[in-house]
């Protein structure tokens, strides 16, 4: 695996656990397995590599899951977003790219686990809906969640909360 | 939407649900799901008559408006639950046959990642030897996708 420059910092939806990364790898992927799905509540888990050398915990800590005897997944504890795949035997921490700050930067490479890929996988880009957002239909309701979410920023803070 | 009872909850198993249908699916590409799911976007089951099993889920208020559950014991992201909703929005992954739950909307496309419409066409991994090797010496700690009378079966307890 190739290291990439990339300067990223993320974290969980209430902040309580951050990181940051000096590189990531080139293997960022969705994996569609069994374990994934059920893991992160998901059809599939996107995931991209961090060498461990280059990457830091930069508040808080992360709880574990051992989901196998090598495989750790790690999370939020107080608000339960899930963080990361590590295969214990490996020099590199698979992040869960949702949890980046920028997560349009880390696009997937390839698929993983097509085993358990779902059946209606391959329609979810032509679903209907295209074009609602919640400010159009209901914008009291956005003001107030934008007013009022207990979310951490998508980029890094001296303090928090 | 389909008329059915179906049975889920999180990778350990420590919590567990049952609701009934018709369930209603969306996929919610907003931020917080976002970040909520740690994913691109968020599976969201509107469903009926929510029971938990086995368990309490955990609470993360994200806003005023809204809760989040999860389990506390492994992570899994198990529901949306907006204070004026009826019923909360169970997570489609977390089902035991999320194939019985396929979306039928997408929400919040204002924050949908540029890609999206390409992850069907992303390239599938091509070391198929390698990933099989790998997943042969995986022995899982997962709940099985079906209800269980005791779990942690007692070997593992």
């Amino acid at each position: 695996m190739k290291r990439i420059e990339l300067e990223l910092s993320g974290g969980c939806q209430c902040g309580a656990v951050r990181y940051h990364t000096a590189q990531i790898l080139d293997n960022a992927h969705i994996c569609h397995c069994r374990m994934c799905q059920k893991a992160v509540g998901n059809f599939f888990a996107a995931l991209v590599g961090m060498p461990l050398d280059v990457f830091t915990w930069t508040r808080g800590e992360p709880s574990i899951f051992m989901s196998s005897e090598h495989v750790a997944r790690g999370f939020c504890s107080k608000c339960g977003t899930p963080l990361f795949y590590r295969n214990m035997n490996n020099p590199r921490i698979g992040i869960t790219i949702g949890s980046i700050d920028t997560p349009e930067k880390v696009v997937p490479l390839y698929q993983f686990g097509n085993e358990g890929r779902l059946p209606y996988f391959e329609s979810l880009p032509a679903l209907e809906g295209a074009e609602t957002t919640t400010e159009t239909d209901d914008p009291d309701f956005a003001a107030n969640i934008r007013i009022t979410n207990h979310q951490h920023p998508d980029h890094d803070t001296e303090h928090w909360p | 939407m389909s008329e059915t009872v179906l049975a889920g909850g999180c990778q350990c198993g420590a919590v567990r649900f049952r609701a009934s249908g018709p369930f209603k699916v969306a996929v919610c590409h907003c931020r917080m799901c976002q970040k909520a799911f740690g994913n691109y976007f968020a599976p969201l089951v509107t469903a009926k008559d929510v029971e938990w099993t086995r368990g309490t889920p955990a609470l993360f208020r994200s806003s005023n408006l809204a809760r989040r559950g999860f389990c506390a014991s492994c992570g899994t992201p198990l529901f949306y639950l907006g204070d004026d909703d009826e019923a909360c929005e169970l997570a489609g992954g977390a089902f035991d046959r999320p194939e019985a739950v396929p979306p039928t909307l997408q929400i919040n496309l204002k924050d949908r990642v540029a890609f999206f419409d390409t992850l069907p066409e992303v390239p599938h991994h091509k070391n198929v030897e390698k990933e099989a090797a790998f997943k042969a010496t995986v022995a899982t700690h997962q709940h099985p996708d079906h209800d269980t009378d005791v779990w942690p079966p007692p070997s593992k307890a």
